[in-house]
């Protein structure tokens, strides 16, 4: 496979780390820091306890979490976070019923160019409202998403709230496909992507990665469809959607041709099939699809893996 | 309905058979599990195979000359053959094997 | 050239399209009409574009540069204005085109119910990509609201997306429930239950009676009153073939354009194909027959037989989120049985009818897992009665699950050795991979792993499946038979790996779909566990072939023959007068045969324990001529007699069958020796031959004298008669432990390669292991199985379990 030749000028992400349950602390299992050596460094040598730093606390309140600026926060890594330049985090819980397998955390840089947006959106009264999000430049349209709610059913949140399942929007700013389409199309946000995030208690919270083209979070978004519904009894994947800067859409019409479909253990969408984790891989392309790093997600329902969400930058 | 008792179950070794030999021809009494029999004709209708020499699978026995299949709840070859053998009423009653007696006994020449 | 010209650029004529275009790329010079101003694009898919989860350009089948290749005139944003038949000419806005032949793709109009106001602006279908950019626009508006008329699958499904796009959505719908010709009201309720929870608010048995609004649509009015305000009216509910031009062309039409089953109209050399065409009384609105026409028509029009038939259709609604699924019939009726299955807590419902011990209709919501299984049985109209009381839990609770292969592939760390002959771990083989060696031959070239002896090559694609994923597709490997999806290989390899000592535990294990085999998979599966767990497992007469089970051969008449050993072809006046003797008393026919053996033919089932007997009696003992091991060992007279002999060869022929003989192997084996390169014995088409030297042995393996012929390979040459025997032994070994089942030694060799055999078997540790190994299986199956059979208790079961003939003649 070819990699890609043409890089992107920046990602919106600059670190990515699974942290899972080992006793009764969360410890590094995997993670991709580009270049920035020495904050892997003091990574490595911690661990966390529940509630303790970014990851303990969306452990210990179940709950995906938005922490900007580090300054005087409980976020642990603080000195090496400064001096590698990063500023703010998301730490998203992967829960299988009341059982935490992992805790994904990316962090980002602050940097006037960088244009995205990372929302945790959570139910209040019957709307979406927007929990926090992280908009790098995109200001105006942080302004706005916090003055907009979501009914069920309407927008990417209300969509996923009621579908739930993960669903992903094309062209975020061209014509009116999205509610807040007006300002998502100033800000050059182009992929929308949103996922439920579930959480032992009954409580509802949607993740959106809204992408941009010169600061993409992902060059290539996949969703994948692991429910007996599409896969039958076989531990399986079914590549139910996706976008890509170079293959275009990754999605195929069930009535003109089969589905790219992998079983556990087949790859790196099989390897999350089989061992139920978060994946971070980077630096082999020609295990992720000719991109230089990649991200995998699961998400459970109802005590299996229900899809898998991964991305490519 | 005359049941014959023909044997204990121990004689017919699992997942093989035995033959009877009858007014109609040789039967051959196939045992597919420990408790669980059934009785057809010996004959295979292609070229006369004797059938209680086929391995038996499930419920159905392969000739052992030319690899037809029989289901021996119907008599019906499988797959592609056509062909049927004769099925015989057989049931178990404390380890012995009853065969019917009537459907194994000559036929009047009316 | 011939001239066609097709009407219409839809999803059926721009499959017959690629099929032309497939099959036979200059058949046709084709002009292509459509009224829409662009070309071929999935118009099922528009409503996740109406939605925002796909874009235009992702639905486009054909595009521009498509047409460029395949050299299709496009008359595109062009109405055909008429069609004459009889000067074979068509006319559009832009003027005429000839045609030789005419192919009607004019597919279906939306059906605009008449109410008053259905006309004004603001009242759109969902037919094309015109219809989707209205609905987007008006959803522009923030707090818009949308009514749809029609709770059918289009309906619902513009609405739903109309929902997503931030719309306040109204489905009005005539019937009590929705979707009702797909769905049972049980299941329709279910999905207004969905749709609510989506916001999207339903009103079932509503009859619209007038669109009002001052030029345009703005409210629409129910016959009971109800008003609702809206900024667009979507309607949906249903289709008609567009068939006017047809019919002003005077083509035969009864609903819509009427077809045979070669897609032909009743006007010469004008074919119909798609949604406006009428086939036996039937109309099409899925999408699925549309294709077979298609693939129909396109043969039709390069000459080719054959014929469209009609096929069982199953529904799916294109909504994020809902499941449900349908098939068949499934209306109440008398004999018609139902299963229902209810699960409210978590909004499951499924019920099947069942008709004749058939399944003729299923329809599911919530959980549609098993849904196309269930297709696949009201179409093959499977017989249901043996699985009726679990049939409605899916196919799982009908057969075994199968087993994933990968998954131990996956489990072994990096430094697990993969291939054994050039020592190749899977850390090595990983490496490969992602350096860029995605195939078989690259990783073969960079780490040499399967290179030699090559059985492990199915585990080196299996990890590269394992790390590349989908990128790699795993050949097929031929399974075993169809009780299992493994191969031979993977099956030894895992009766090894996992320590698998019985037949239950393969079945189990392994993941077999029957309950215990067939006769394909029961041979080969006793044979690999004895060969692997000679102490362990215990061999399993009724997975033999007849001959094995009763130790003679089996004769095309029910009669066996019987043939007693004769090491090395020698013999004595003793034994010649017991064999004589037993011919005569079991009325035998006598042959020698071409291994130097007497065969005593045409003995009765029931007589064979008593001529064993007999024959054990003169010490003789089987001649095991009916076994998948080894046979006979044919020699020459060597140097005892022969003025030419340079070796004891038949003290050597001998030898090697009182250590070879009763030993079971994947295939029979027979072994020569000559004394002399004259080769009396003819030694060299023998699986193992050897050929006496006055400086010792030359062994060759891997010939072979039947269907194919093929004279030995040189495995080594050896000095003493010992090593001689070692060798022949570890040989032996290895094909029991290494070869598929029914592979004779040369086809083996010439899988694994004879490079590899030797390279193993010159390591003498390994020669002496293999031998060890050889004795241990030895010392449980070197026995006269006609000594073991011939006693009263085990010759019993060769005579009839009773006989009845006495009793019925009474």
């Amino acid at each position: 496979m070819d990699t890609v030749v043409d890089a992107p000028t920046k990602t919106f992400i600059q670190v990515t780390e699974i942290w899972v349950p080992e006793a009764d602390r969360l410890v590094l299992a995997e993670g991709n820091y580009g270049g920035l050596a020495a904050f892997e460094e003091a990574t490595r040598a911690i661990s966390f306890g529940k509630g303790e730093g970014l990851p303990g606390k969306a452990w210990a309140e179940e709950r995906p979490v938005v922490l900007k600026g580090f300054d005087g926060s409980y976020f642990k890594r603080i000195e090496a976070a400064a001096e590698a330049g990063l500023t703010s985090a998301v730490a998203i819980p992967v829960f299988d019923d009341a059982t935490l397998k992992a805790v994904l955390v990316v962090l980002c840089g602050d940097d006037e160019t960088r244009t995205g947006a990372i929302e945790v959106w959570h139910e209040e009264d019957g709307l979406m409202m927007l929990d926090d999000g992280y908009y790098g430049a995109a200001r105006h349209f942080e302004w706005v998403s916090q003055h907009t709610h979501f009914p069920r059913g309407q927008g990417l949140p209300g969509g996923v709230w009621s579908a739930n399942t993960p669903m992903l929007f094309r062209d975020l700013g061209s014509g009116y496909r999205f509610i807040r389409a007006d300002s998502a199309g100033k800000a050059g946000l182009t992929t929308g992507l949103g996922l439920p995030i579930p959480v032992p208690q009954d409580k509802t919270f949607v993740l959106t990665l809204l992408s941009a083209r010169g600061t993409p979070i992902a060059r290539r978004f996949e969703m994948w469809d692991a429910r007996p519904v599409k896969v039958g009894k076989e531990t399986a994947a079914i590549l139910a959607d996706g976008i890509c800067e170079r293959d275009g859409p990754l999605w195929t019409d069930d009535t003109q041709q089969e589905p790219r479909r992998v079983t556990a253990h087949q790859g790196n969408i099989g390897k999350v099939l089989a061992t139920g984790l978060p994946l971070v891989a980077s630096g082999k392309p020609s295990l992720t699809e000719g991109y230089d790093s990649m991200v995998a997600l699961p998400i459970y329902d109802d005590g299996a893996i229900s899809h898998i969400i991964a991305w490519y930058c | 309905m005359s049941w014959i008792d023909i044997g204990h179950i121990e004689d017919v070794p699992l997942r093989g058979a035995r033959l009877v030999k009858t007014a109609v021809g040789c039967v051959a009494v196939f045992r597919t599990d420990e408790t669980e029999v059934f009785a057809a004709s010996n004959t295979c209708p292609h070229k006369q195979g004797p059938l209680s020499e086929g391995i038996v699978h499930g419920h159905k026995v392969t000739c052992p000359l030319h690899n037809w299949v029989f289901d021996l709840n119907t008599g019906e070859a499988q797959g592609a053959d056509e062909g049927r053998i004769a099925t015989y009423p057989v049931r178990l009653e404390d380890g012995r094997i009853l065969l019917d007696g009537d459907s194994v006994a000559k036929r009047s020449a009316a | 050239m011939q001239k066609l010209v097709v009407i219409g650029a839809g999803m059926a004529t721009g499959r017959m399209l690629e099929h032309l275009r497939d099959t036979d790329p200059g058949a046709y010079e084709i002009t292509l009409f459509n009224a829409e101003p662009r070309g071929n694009y999935n118009r099922i898919m528009l409503s996740p574009v109406l939605s925002g989860e796909k874009s235009f350009a992702e639905i486009v089948t054909h595009d521009e540069g498509w047409y460029a290749d395949n050299a299709i005139t496009c008359r595109f944003g062009e109405k055909v204005l008429s069609v004459d038949t009889e000067r074979k000419v068509v006319t559009g806005e832009q003027g005429e085109v000839a045609y030789d032949k005419l192919v009607f793709g004019t597919g279906s109009s939306a059906f605009i119910i008449p109410v008053p106001g259905h006309d004004l602006p603001g009242v759109v279908a969902f037919r094309d990509l015109e219809d989707t950019t209205a609905m987007t626009e008006a959803a522009g508006k923030p707090g818009a609201r949308a009514v749809v008329i029609g709770g059918g699958l289009l309906g619902l499904e513009a609405a739903a997306a109309l929902r997503l796009r931030g719309m306040e959505v109204t489905v009005l719908h005539i019937a009590s429930h929705l979707m009702e010709r797909q769905l049972d009201p049980a299941a329709g309720y279910l999905l207004k239950k969905d749709l609510e929870k989506r916001g999207i608010e339903v009103l079932l048995e509503a009859s619209t009676k007038e669109i009002v609004g001052n030029g345009r649509a703005e409210q629409v009015n129910l016959a009971d009153g109800t008003e609702l305000p809206c900024d667009i009216v979507v309607m949906a509910v249903g289709i008609r073939p567009a068939v006017t031009l047809a019919q002003e062309a005077g083509v035969a039409c009864g609903r819509a354009i009427k077809v045979d089953a070669q897609m032909r109209t009743e006007t010469p050399d004008v074919f119909a194909v798609g949604e406006c065409v009428e086939f036996e009384g039937n109309l099409f609105g899925l999408v699925a027959p549309l294709y077979d026409q298609a693939k129909v028509l396109a043969k039709t029009l390069l000459g080719e037989d054959t014929s469209f038939a009609m096929r069982e259709l199953s529904t799916k609604l294109k909504v994020t989120g809902c499941d449900l699924f349908s098939a068949g019939d499934f209306a109440e009726g008398e004999g018609r049985e139902d299963i229902v299955f209810r699960d409210p807590a978590r909004g499951i419902y499924k019920r099947l009818v069942i008709e004749d011990e058939r399944l003729i209709g299923a329809v599911m919501y919530g959980d549609t897992a098993d849904g196309n299984w269930f297709f696949g049985l009201i179409k093959d109209g499977t017989d249901i009665s043996e699985m009726r009381e679990t049939l409605i839990f899916g196919p799982a609770y009908q057969g075994g699950s199968s087993v994933d292969p990968l998954s131990a592939v996956a489990a072994l760390p990096p430094d697990a050795e993969i291939c054994g002959c050039n020592g190749v771990c899977k850390g090595d083989i990983v490496a490969a991979i992602e350096g860029g060696a995605t195939d078989l031959g690259a990783v073969r070239a960079i780490t040499k792993a399967s290179n030699s002896c090559g059985t492990c090559t199915g585990l080196v694609e299996q990890v590269l499946s394992v790390t590349l994923g989908d990128d790699f597709v795993l050949p097929t490997a031929q399974p075993v038979c169809g009780c299992t999806d493994l191969t031979h290989e993977d099956v030894r390899r895992l009766i090894k790996a996992q320590e698998l000592k019985s037949q239950e535990a393969v079945w189990q294990e392994l993941g077999w779909k029957t309950r215990n085999g067939c006769h394909v998979c029961r041979p080969a599966v006793n044979f690999y566990l004895l060969a692997d767990w000679p102490l362990d497992y215990r061999d399993d007469p009724q997975s033999r072939f007849v001959n094995e089970r009763n130790h003679a051969n089996i004769q095309k008449d029910g009669t066996y023959s019987v043939m007693p050993r004769m090491w090395g072809g020698m013999t004595t006046p003793e034994e010649l007068i017991a064999i004589a003797r037993a011919a005569e008393k079991y009325g035998a026919t006598v042959k020698v045969t071409g291994g130097q053996r007497i065969d005593l033919l045409g003995i009765r089932k029931e007589d064979l324990p008593a001529i064993w007997h007999d024959l054990n009696e003169a010490g003789m003992v089987s001649g095991h001529a009916y076994t998948k091991g080894l046979r006979t060992v044919k020699t020459c007279v060597g140097s005892d007699w022969c003025r030419f002999g340079t070796q004891d060869s038949t003290g050597l022929g001998i030898k090697l069958e009182k250590k070879l003989w009763g030993s079971w192997t994947p295939h029979k084996v027979k072994l020569g020796v000559s004394g002399c390169p004259r080769n009396c014995a003819e030694a060299t088409c023998k699986d193992v031959g050897i050929i006496c030297v006055d400086s010792g042995y030359q062994i060759g393996v891997g010939g072979a004298a039947g269907m194919d012929v093929k004279e030995v390979e040189r495995l080594v040459d050896v000095k003493t008669e010992a090593e001689a025997i070692e060798w022949t032994t570890a040989f032996v070994q290895l094909y029991r432990e290494h070869a598929k089942y029914l592979d004779r030694p040369y086809k083996w060799v010439a899988k694994v390669g004879l490079d590899w055999v030797k390279e193993v078997l010159s390591d003498a540790a390994e020669r002496t292991a293999l031998v060890e190994r050889f004795d241990v299986s030895q010392s449980v199956y070197q026995k006269d199985p006609w000594a073991e059979r011939a006693e009263p208790e085990a010759a019993r079961r060769f005579q009839p379990l009773a006989d009845l003939t006495a009793q019925a003649a009474e």
